[in-house]
């Protein structure tokens, strides 16, 4: 039951509304108005709770303006898990409102990754218009605005593989094997930014892992939890507990920050007996620096971007950096504001696209003023939302993750 | 008027996106900071966001002409219920309304709008080299048309004063929509004894005699050296008579902050690393200025607080000084962690009491707490005798609701009684306006004459400061 869920019992009367979430949180920022910020979001959640109010259109509405980036509760001084809070709130408004679409896309699509990944793969295949199409095919239209057609901008161009179809199960340790690990591989890594996987998985083994992909996992669950499909994300929670804790593996990895905090996070902490680790703090703190990088054949320019579920969730804000500043030829700059969410957060883009686009214009000033030549980060829905507001703001820099920059400088010549 | 014909004509007039006026839009808009909203719902019948004088004008006369109450509002962080509509009508949301008009480096002042946040506004002035002294714990939310309006201080108010010594002068929208100037139409002077002080009578009136619309600040070269001595004292009733004794020593510092165990006890469960020790209570004097004065006074700080302390650490690095603030400034909401079902109420929070009364003051907070079985925090701004009490409850259950209620008029009458006042810089709002005849006893008349001439027909955020006339 909602009410009684712990967060729901226990966090709304911590809330003071001292509005410190206001400062830092990004869609506040562009609206500017209460009706935006994190204090009233608990408040929200508190109304639903005490049945002062009633869940209609407008309620989910409301629900739905949340990136769940964390920057409010990772700043609020009563320590308040508000989007933990939200999701309890969009999982409740979901039970009083099932929608069609929701079920189709998040209980048939996204529990299947063979069925995803063939979905986003005839997308690929398809015209300009083929992801529209295939969105509506899928009912996605009722749950993505009128917006649709921008909002598809933002994947831009679909890779035809994703980097499942061409990762083997268990890829050996290069020269002695030092440990075993599963590679947690993120539906967004995997669809949208296969390339980044597979350096992933090369590195790691250049570094004396072996890296075990197993084909049965499926979505870690956030973009459930994020859209109020509760239920399906513990289902999806159970799925994976299951297969990663029969893998025999020392530790689970991902390059996906998502991924990651939620492996970490409440859906996750009371199951999950194994150790979570981000691939840039596994690569600095357990496995160290290689010493045999070589020079990138020219000088770049790399400025770097947090990724809220990175630095915010998750604390870590070093290792990445050092893993950049750790190749000889990168130089690294930091612009204003690098951790200031971008607006994509998964799903959000696609749903919110005025104000992700807001967000957006804001990163993508500070990232011009640097004169960067390339910008790393480390979750791939930040790489597909920054890579779109360069292309639209007529910025020729690729958008990188720091495995593949660290991968050239082992393999590249 | 018809509440869909109001929304009509003020969307008319402001436009539809600064009109809001869904009902679950709305609802955000019927709480601040304050207890009393916690426990009640205050709802607005519409909001609106005006960015312009005359927008604000446009209301004004509208509101003017229908007898509809307008309750000005800044980010709503307030602990009084100032900025809530506790009779319905328009809330008038400034916060959005955030330009910084200009900064006249040459002659010390700056022009801005009433939704600046305050952290905001000193980013800007510390590229050239000046700051707005006043430091509310809450820079990085609060507004500089919140701050004016009730005549907020905060952290370094011993040195620096409250935000009435900086304000040159206001453009004010009046209730029946006039739009006046204070302190001179043209004026750019830093001083001016030029007619009766309108500026004052705006600063701190808590938004029932108009809305202030722009704000000509005084600032000031921000200082080059800053250092911060933490001292740590076994008994509490030590921390402030080793205020006195820096005092009499000849050294003011620019802040006198107090922490009590339980606060030192939230501050380290909010973020363990600032690390405080474990006592009785934890002074912070803050010292700015030229960096051999700063030294100086430091070091002189440090030695007379070791009279009483136990530990005293005399801090200079940027982090730790930062560390140290951040710990004090956020305390304020933070209290709430020394108990895990429990939530900080904002009620009685902001009692002023004469220096020579803090002790007795924090030994009676003690003793009411006891009373009343309640858990309270202290912390505050001991150095002006400002003491912030955070009584921790579990705002769910009705006794101790009730039993919160009985400790916070028992200490707003402490403070009277020991020669002090209800609020040291938080205001009045709706929630202390029952002890005005006992703060201020005749004087209220004036007051009520003073509101009766500028609003007579009651509009501008009724119910505020002091109560009705009684029949």
């Amino acid at each position: 039951m909602f009410k009684d869920t712990p967060v729901v019992r226990e966090q709304i009367k911590k809330c003071v509304r001292c509005g410190k979430c206001r400062s830092v949180c990004p869609i506040f920022q562009v609206y500017q108005t209460e009706n935006y910020s994190p204090s009233g979001q608990v408040f929200l959640v508190q109304m639903l709770r005490d049945g002062e109010l009633e869940v209609s259109e407008k309620v989910a509405a409301k629900a739905s303006d949340c990136l769940m980036c964390e920057s409010c509760s990772s700043t609020c001084p009563s320590g308040i898990p508000v989007p933990e809070l939200v999701a309890a709130a969009r999982a409740y408004i979901g039970e009083q409102r099932p929608s069609a679409g929701k079920d189709l896309i998040f209980g048939k699509l996204w529990t299947n990754p063979r069925l995803l990944r063939k979905a986003v793969a005839a997308a690929g295949l398809a015209d300009s218009l083929g992801f529209r199409n295939i969105a509506r095919a899928l009912g996605m239209t009722s749950i993505l605005p009128g917006d649709l057609p921008q909002a598809e901008k933002i994947l831009g161009k679909i890779p035809r593989a994703s980097a499942r179809t061409r990762i083997k199960t268990v890829s050996p340790a290069k020269g002695t094997r030092k440990t075993r690990v599963a590679y947690f591989l993120g539906c967004g890594t995997d669809l949208l930014q296969p390339k980044v996987a597979l350096a992933t998985v090369e590195v790691l083994n250049h570094l004396g892992c072996e890296v075990v992909v197993s084909p049965n996992l499926k979505c870690c669950g956030v973009p459930h939890l994020a859209n109020g499909q509760k239920k399906i994300a513990e289902e999806l929670v159970q799925h994976n507990v299951n297969i990663l804790h029969k893998l025999g593996v020392d530790a689970v990895i991902s390059d996906c920050a998502s991924c990651t905090s939620t492996l970490k996070g409440h859906l996750y902490k009371d199951w999950l007996k194994v150790k979570v680790f981000d691939l840039s703090v596994f690569i600095v703190e357990v496995l160290g620096i290689p010493s045999e990088i070589r020079a990138l054949p020219h000088p770049l320019t790399v400025t770097y971007h947090d990724p809220c579920h990175l630095v915010k969730a998750q604390k870590i804000k070093d290792q990445p950096r050092q893993l950049l500043k750790s190749i000889p030829g990168v130089e690294l700059k930091e612009m204003a504001g690098a951790d200031t969410c971008c607006g994509g957060s998964g799903t959000f883009g696609l749903t919110h696209y005025e104000v992700s686009m807001k967000i957006l214009e804001a990163k993508i000033n500070n990232i011009r003023q640097t004169e960067a030549q390339a910008v790393a980060t480390c979750c791939p829905s930040c790489i597909t939302q920054l890579s779109y507001g360069l292309r639209e703001s007529g910025l020729n820099y690729p958008v990188l993750h720091p495995i593949q920059l660290l991968h050239q400088g082992l393999y590249k010549r | 008027m018809d509440r869909t014909l109001l929304i009509q004509e003020l969307e008319k007039k402001l436009g539809q996106e600064k009109v809001i006026s869904d009902k679950v839009d709305l609802m955000y808009y019927s709480y601040d900071s304050s207890f009393h909203a916690r426990l009640n719902r205050f709802m607005p019948d519409v909001v609106v966001t005006p960015r312009s004088t005359e927008e604000v004008s446009e209301v004004m006369k509208l509101a003017y002409t229908h007898n509809i109450p307008v309750t000005p509002r800044g980010a709503g962080t307030g602990e009084t219920c100032g900025s809530v509509a506790i009779q319905g009508g328009i809330v008038m949301d400034l916060s959005p309304w955030d330009t910084i008009e200009e900064v006249d480096v040459a002659n010390m002042q700056v022009f801005v709008r009433p939704g600046v946040i305050h952290a905001k506004l000193n980013q800007r002035l510390a590229e050239n080299g000046m700051f707005f002294p006043p430091d509310p714990g809450s820079s990085l939310m609060c507004t500089i048309g919140g701050m004016v309006a009730n005549n907020a201080s905060g952290l370094r108010a011993v040195k620096y004063g409250c935000t009435e010594q900086y304000i040159l002068g206001l453009e004010v929208v009046l209730p029946n929509g006039e739009i006046i100037i204070t302190g001179g139409m043209q004026s750019r002077a830093v001083k001016s004894v030029s007619g009766l002080n309108l500026t004052k009578l705006f600063v701190g009136s808590e938004g029932i005699l108009g809305v202030i619309t722009q704000i000509r600040l005084r600032v000031w070269p921000k200082p080059k050296g800053r250092g911060i001595v933490m001292a740590v004292y076994p008994s509490l009733d030590d921390a402030p008579a080793s205020v006195l004794e820096v005092y009499k020593a000849g050294i003011l510092p620019s802040g006198i902050e107090i922490l009590d165990q339980s606060a030192i006890q939230a501050v380290n469960m909010y973020r363990a690393e600032i690390n405080l020790p474990n006592a009785e209570a934890i002074l912070l004097f803050e010292v700015d200025g030229n960096p051999a004065s700063v030294e100086w006074e430091g070091l002189k700080i440090k030695e007379i607080a070791s009279q009483r302390a136990t530990q005293v650490e005399w801090a200079t690095d940027p982090k730790r000084m930062a560390d140290l603030w951040e710990g004090r400034s956020v305390v304020a909401t933070a209290a709430a962690r020394v108990r895990p079902d429990g939530s900080r109420v904002f009620a009685g929070e902001d009692i002023s009491v004469p220096l020579s009364k803090v002790a007795e003051t924090l030994r009676e907070i003690r003793a009411l707490g006891k009373k009343h079985h309640i858990k309270v925090v202290n912390y505050g701004h001991i150095g002006d005798g400002n003491v912030h009490t955070a009584p921790v409850i579990d705002p769910e259950q009705p006794q101790e609701v009730e039993a919160a209620q009985r400790l916070v008029d028992d200490i707003h009458r402490l403070a009277v009684r020991l020669g002090g006042t209800t609020t040291g810089e938080h205001g009045v709002g709706a929630v202390r306006a029952m002890y005005a005849e006992l703060e201020h006893g005749a004087a209220v008349k004036i007051m009520r004459s003073i509101k009766q001439t500028l609003d007579p027909k009651g509009i501008m955020n009724p119910g505020k400061v002091f109560g009705p006339e009684e029949e």
